[in-house]
């Protein structure tokens, strides 16, 4: 009788014990619903985070600043979302390291467009040769639309400072100004661009991955966090990999006529973008961004977006690249500078 | 058998003086201890470690945020952009807002069809109409001035219109019994007496006015202290975003001044 009792009581600890080990690990992830976060919501429909043993929670923001912040305020534990001059001030005073790459502007691969007015085109904005003295629409100062300006005029030799960049907080303001002649350019993302230029409302001068390849988005997470918890960020960034690499190889190899094909794979995973990002299929396909399938870094273009910065004002100067990058989650990470 | 009609008399007794209090008035001193106080708490919290600096930077990195701003030169050329905006819009605003106000408080076909439109289109927020602003006004000066005059135009019909009605019919009847003309009553009684009440409405103009420069400097505005709060925010620079806030506050501060000495000169008949 005593030992059937003791059996049923060590039955039940031993349970309780397996019970606890299983439990996943809560992890709260800041991200934009746009495709350029794409491999998360992979990585959450196909069940990686799962595997890895973590119960993952996607929180949904609208603009990238607050996933920054909110990171910092211990809101979420991971963010993923693009670099703006905002996030090196914030990351710069040691509240966040990068960890992982998420998209990037990169030769071929259509992500955000440079457009021209038609009455601008005419009158003779017709390529970056012409974009001297250009207003041009952004939507805010610091923003990823900048920088891409910033590298244009480095690679096409022009003085940024004689271009009107007009900061109109909205793409759908920078849409309505260009519509309007109030400017005579913008850069924008190819989901809108692309319906833009059919429509005869814009002309295409080119794509900022084909002028100036740029790491455009990562993940990052708080010193503490890492410190702290740094399985949690291993699982993550493991996780993060094996969808990238599914993403990569749905959309992003490219076929023998210069543009990238589709995998195998391709339908059900626009089917997971539509459903995570409420756009149509359609709609998606064409501005696929770029998305390293090893999530590893133009280390040297993190480094050049923080002087570039400061060259501009725009972030602090004592902010240092070296100390916002943590290069130990992924190997294999491109361009390291010594 | 007392009668019930009759309250019993009371015995005579000393009553406490029940008087005093519900009087407050204003003591200088307190306004800055308070100040002080709460300044000092608040540089304590995070020079303690209480509170981090990312999350609210300190009074003195704010000071020095500000006096940076000064030493540049770069706070007076936002100052006279904003300034410029505020001013016109505000005027324009008001100007229009009195004599619709003023119409609507005279007039039963004004009354009845600007009741309506005053309720439907006050409470829209501007910022949901920017991308039409910029179709319909550009991203030049046009649309900030419009952002910030028709905020001002609304409060100032309400102000005016509640002023107007609030004249005592009774000395407008006299003013026509002793034969005053229209225009005579409106110049002689309605408008002094609505004046009060259209002086405290420029206070909330006033108000409206610095709250709208923000969101009428969101749209390609180079210079302002909107626009510099708004980029300050954008680059997490904390210490210039409430420097500027700070800047709006004693802009807000001094325009009430303003309206005080206005209030006493204009209102000295009573």
């Amino acid at each position: 009788m005593k030992a059937r009792w003791w059996a049923a009581c060590a039955a039940v600890v031993a349970l309780l014990a397996a019970g606890h080990a299983q439990a996943a690990d809560k992890i709260k992830i800041g991200v934009l619903k746009l495709v350029s976060s794409g491999p998360i919501f992979i990585a959450q429909e196909k069940g990686y985070f799962a595997a890895e043993g973590l119960d993952a929670e996607l929180v949904y923001f609208e603009a990238a600043q607050p996933i920054s912040v909110a990171a910092v305020s211990g809101d979420i534990d991971v963010g993923i979302t693009g670099l703006t001059a905002g996030f090196y001030n914030l990351a710069g005073k040691g509240a966040l390291k990068i960890v992982a790459a998420q998209s990037r502007e990169e030769k071929g691969y259509h992500l955000n467009a440079y457009l021209a007015s038609p009455a601008a085109y005419e009158a003779g904005l017709k390529s970056f040769k012409d974009f001297r003295g250009k207003s041009v629409a952004i939507t805010q100062t610091g923003s990823t639309f900048h920088y891409s300006l910033g590298l244009l005029a480095e690679k096409y030799k022009f003085p940024l400072s004689e271009n009107r960049l007009v900061a109109l907080q909205s793409l759908p303001n920078m849409v309505s100004a260009l519509k309007g002649n109030q400017v005579e350019a913008l850069v924008i993302p190819a989901t809108i661009a692309v319906p833009m230029i059919e429509r005869g409302e814009a002309k295409l001068l080119g794509w900022v991955g084909d002028e100036t390849p740029w790491q455009l988005g990562a993940s990052f997470a708080t010193p503490k966090t890492i410190a702290e918890r740094r399985t949690l960020v291993t699982r993550y960034v493991s996780a993060y990999r094996k969808a990238a690499k599914d993403f990569y190889e749905a959309f992003l190899q490219m076929g023998p006529d210069g543009n990238p094909k589709n995998g195998p794979e391709a339908g059900a995973l626009l089917a997971i973008l539509s459903k995570f990002t409420g756009q149509t299929a359609e709609n998606i396909r064409p501005g696929i961004p770029f998305v390293d399938p090893e999530a590893r870094l133009l280390v040297d273009d993190i480094y050049h977006q923080v002087e570039w910065y400061q060259s501009q004002g725009l972030v602090d100067k004592a902010v240092e690249a070296k100390a916002i990058v943590d290069l130990s989650f992924v190997s294999g990470h491109f361009n390291v500078p010594k | 058998m007392s009668d019930p009609g009759v309250p019993p008399s009371p015995a005579r007794r000393t009553v406490p003086f029940r008087g005093g209090g519900f009087a407050p008035q204003s003591r200088s001193w307190i306004s800055w201890a308070t100040l002080v106080v709460v300044l000092g708490a608040w540089q304590g919290a995070v020079s303690g470690g209480l509170v981090s600096p990312i999350f609210l930077p300190s009074p003195w990195t704010i000071l020095l945020a500000l006096k940076s701003l000064i030493v540049s030169g770069e706070l007076w050329r936002h100052l006279a952009a904003s300034l410029s905006r505020i001013g016109l819009g505000w005027a324009l605003g008001t100007m229009a807002g009195i004599v619709v106000g003023v119409m609507m408080g005279l007039f039963t076909s004004f009354r009845s069809g600007g009741i309506p439109m005053v309720s439907a289109l006050y409470p829209i927020p501007k910022i949901a109409l920017l991308p039409l602003f910029i179709l319909w006004f550009g991203i030049g000066e046009t649309p900030k001035i419009v952002t910030i005059g028709f905020g001002v135009f609304f409060a100032t019909v309400i102000a005016t219109f509640t002023g107007v009605d609030g004249v005592p019919r009774s000395l407008i009847r006299m003013g026509q019994s002793f034969g005053m003309p229209m225009f005579g009553i409106v110049r002689k009684i309605l408008l002094p007496g609505a004046l009060p009440g259209i002086l405290a409405g420029f206070r909330i103009s006033a108000s409206t006015a610095l709250l709208l420069v923000v969101s009428a400097e969101m749209v390609g505005a180079q210079l302002g202290i909107g626009s510099f709060v708004l980029s300050a925010g954008n680059l997490m620079q904390t210490d210039q975003l409430l420097a500027g806030v700070a800047v709006l506050s004693v802009l807000g501060l001094m325009i009430g001044l303003l309206l005080s000495r206005l209030e006493k000169w204009l209102l000295r008949w009573r």
